[in-house]
């Protein structure tokens, strides 16, 4: 189980992953609702495994991945994105993403992709 | 799968702030300010709502958001152009999604029953001639070219695997890519069939094979060829690959050179932000409002009592106690400020909706106002906001209705065609000042004479005498209206009594100066917030009363030769002024003495009232009349001081 780090600019989404997560007996370590502060969070708590909007005001989920790859190319980031989204969660992939889930979420997809990448 | 209605409030309250960056940013788009700034914030608004709507399963409110996204997506990409007629459309889809919230904030599900047409408009404007602009494309990688494999390859593990997507994913390509990402951490592919071109672009059904040389072994193969949605079927083992495989291009062995050094080096943006906000936690929760409500009754109460405690130690002199007591009573003074703080909301909570209305009414009404806003970071207690946010809505819609001149009339008196419609707020002394000023026609007070007479309101011989002041004053008369024509927008049978009385009931007032051909400004001052507030306390016939001090202007001593009866009533000559004096006898018995006055002011006029003795000044939590005492006229409520009595606290407003 993996100390995990919410990134989404919507307190409801963060609600909504938070408590997938928690199912799934992860720990929450913390939450983010830029990709400004999901890089000083990330730097702060080095979490397992960080989930990651795409769509964020001031600094986006894209932007934000590669200034956490560049600090620490290991970390193991997934995308949250949604359909229409298909060109943007290619290119976080080439910068590193190493997942994706797509809202809305289901609970056990979710679960698998976590589980998945932080067992990779 | 989660519990719903846990969820709704959160949603309803994310949904509404994003609704609303639509809807300014729409009408900042309009007015041509930062069009990509507002272009980006509406799609990642649209985006958002999609999102959220489609986790609770509002699918009309998804599709509905799903359009607009669409489309705000094209305008992004420079393939369409924001018109007047999108706009009327787009906000046409945000008045819906309003209604929609407001019909899921009732617990209800919304239908597709309206949204259905807009969606179909949405989509004949992404689809109609679609130009020359293909599919945006980020993909920079080139076609591959083969390469002769390296010599490496030889002698080492080659595998065959082959793999397949579950069909029901939302995006296989993304998927594939993803897997070949993995495979490459951990070997080196050889080829794909299809080409790993086609497969990134999700070009292929059911199974694909890839050619990997790795040294892993099979099970960390099988583990890497597992993943979500991916199962692998078969692994074959093969030396040395039959025929010679086109070895996969550079930009997947090593990332792209672009990608790298973007990734190595943050875009300054991330950085300095970064650094910014190296410590930064998050620092804003959401608390219910009720929660909130609730805490600052405990407060009240914490209040009530450390004013008990204090009498009892005054009583019985306990040097110790008193002393203990001070600090509780400085740590109940400071919680108590801090609750106050914290139920303050900036008034852009209710301005943000305003832009909305001046271009509304404008546009019905053929005119050009231009409606600045300042201030709006000016903080006002959240129950006050909730009460003045339907008077400020009448006095801007009847400031654009009634003020503003058409184009043609502006220009005809030397005007600029486009009117200037400025709402401000600001912090005065202990009050919040809200000033509403057009440029428009101004307010004739000859008109006023007329209709005031028309009315029955005044007497033709009252009219022909009245001050300016008074004849503004019938404006707040209920059912006086200077429009000639009830129009739909402003007539709605609200008149300005009623928002009189509204921010009456807040304790604030409202004042209007106007010139003919200049322009009208309405001013309201309103108290920062309405639980507690400064009282003078004074006793009539044995009994307290509470007088709020924003309405005491002195304290005067009576001779009784100056009081005079004028009809039923009394009046007194104080300095060269005669007041209308009040005795309360109603409500208190007549007092003992009577010989202390207390002159009282509201909206600039006086009276006075006669007490026996004045306590003093003190701090007091005034609580409504509870629903079964109903309101009581010149009550605004009550307050329990320190040693439990219940005490009215007058309502100077209804006695002048």
């Amino acid at each position: 189980m993996g100390r995990i780090l919410i990134v989404d600019d919507t307190m409801f989404m963060r609600t909504l992953l938070k408590n997938i997560l928690f199912s799934g007996g992860h720990d929450i370590v913390g939450e983010a609702a830029d990709g400004a502060e999901a890089v000083a969070r990330y730097r702060e708590l080095k979490p397992d495994l960080v989930t990651m909007d795409v769509v964020m005001p001031k600094v986006n989920g894209i932007e934000a991945l590669k200034a956490i790859k560049a600090a620490d190319p290991s970390a193991k980031v997934i995308m949250c994105t949604a359909v229409g989204q298909e060109q943007m969660v290619k290119l976080a992939v080439k910068s590193g993403a190493r997942g994706y889930i797509v809202k809305p979420f289901q609970a056990p997809k979710v679960l698998e992709e976590i589980k998945n990448v932080l067992s990779a | 799968m989660f519990d719903e209605e846990g969820y709704r409030k959160l949603f309803v309250e994310e949904s509404r702030e994003n609704h609303e960056n639509i809807v300014n940013n729409l009408l900042a788009l309009e007015s041509g300010e930062d069009q990509q700034t507002a272009i980006d914030e509406i799609f990642r608004s649209a985006h958002t709502l999609k999102g959220m709507s489609a986790s609770m399963g509002f699918d009309a409110m998804e599709h509905l958001c799903h359009s607009m996204e669409d489309v705000f997506s094209l305008i992004r990409n420079g393939q369409r152009e924001v018109t007047a007629s999108l706009t009327d459309l787009l906000l046409t889809c945000t008045d819906t999604i309003e209604g929609m919230l407001d019909a899921i904030e009732a617990g209800g599900t919304p239908s597709d029953e309206q949204s259905g047409s807009l969606v179909q408009e949405l989509r004949a404007f992404t689809e109609e001639e679609s130009p020359d602009g293909p599919e945006v494309s980020y993909d920079a990688v080139p076609t591959k070219t083969p390469v002769e494999p390296a010599g490496e390859a030889d002698g080492r593990p080659v595998y065959t695997l082959t793999v397949a997507v579950d069909p029901s994913s939302s995006m296989k390509d993304i998927r594939a890519m993803l897997l070949l990402q993995n495979l490459q951490e951990i070997g080196t592919i050889l080829s794909t069939t299809p080409s790993q071109e086609l497969l990134e672009d999700g070009k292929f059904d059911g199974p694909f094979e890839v050619l990997i040389e790795s040294e892993a072994g099979e099970d960390a193969l099988r583990t890497v060829a597992s993943g979500t949605e991916i199962s692998l079927l078969a692994l074959s083992f093969s030396q040395a690959p039959l025929t010679v495989p086109p070895k996969v291009d550079e930009q997947v062995q090593t990332p792209e050179p672009a990608l790298e050094s973007q990734a190595a080096v943050p875009s300054p943006q991330v950085q300095r932000a970064a650094k910014n906000e190296k410590s930064r936690e998050i620092k804003n929760i959401r608390v219910d409002i009720e929660r909130l409500d609730r805490m600052m009754n405990l407060v009240e109460d914490l209040v009530i009592n450390r004013g008990r405690l204090e009498l009892i130690a005054k009583k019985h002199g306990i040097k110790e106690f008193e002393e203990a007591l001070s600090m509780v009573g400085r740590s109940v003074s400071d919680l108590q400020n801090l609750m106050m703080g914290i139920r303050m909301m900036p008034l852009d909570r209710i301005f943000n909706r305003l832009p909305r209305v001046v271009r509304d009414v404008a546009n019905h009404d053929g005119k050009e106002v231009e409606f600045f806003i300042e201030g709006g970071e000016t903080e006002l207690d959240r129950s006050m906001m909730d009460g003045l946010s339907d008077p400020l809505l009448h006095i801007i819609r009847n400031a654009v209705n009634h003020g503003i001149e058409t184009p043609e009339v502006r220009q005809a008196s030397g005007k600029p065609a486009k009117g200037s419609l400025r709402l401000t707020a600001r912090r005065d002394k202990d009050n919040v000042v809200i000033d509403i000023e057009d440029d428009g026609a101004g307010i004739d007070p000859e008109k006023l004479r007329k209709k005031g007479v028309e009315k029955g309101l005044m007497t033709p011989e009252a009219a022909a005498i009245a001050t300016k002041d008074e004849l503004i004053g019938l404006l707040f008369e209920p059912g006086f209206s200077t429009a000639d024509a009830i129009t739909d927008i402003s007539g709605r049978g609200v008149g300005l009594d009623v928002v009189k009385k509204t921010i009456a009931s807040l304790k604030g007032t409202i004042k209007v100066e106007s010139k003919v051909g200049t322009g009208t400004k309405f001013e309201l001052v309103l108290p920062p917030t309405m639980a507690i507030i400064d009282v003078m306390m004074v006793h009539i016939n044995g009994m307290r009363c509470a007088i709020p001090i924003s309405n005491v202007v002195e304290v005067a001593q009576t001779r009784l030769e100056a009081i005079h009866r004028i009809g039923n009533s009394e009046a007194i000559l104080l300095r060269d002024q005669t007041l209308p004096m009040h005795r309360l006898e109603d409500m208190f018995g007549r007092a003992q003495k009577g010989d202390t006055l207390v002159v009282l002011q509201n909206n600039g006029r006086k009276c006075c009232i006669a007490v026996d003795t004045v306590d003093g000044q003190q701090e007091v939590v005034v609580k409504p009349l509870s629903r079964i005492a109903g309101s009581c006229r010149g009550i605004s409520g009550i307050t329990i001081p320190g040693d439990g009595d219940v005490v009215p606290v007058l309502d100077v407003n209804t006695m002048i």
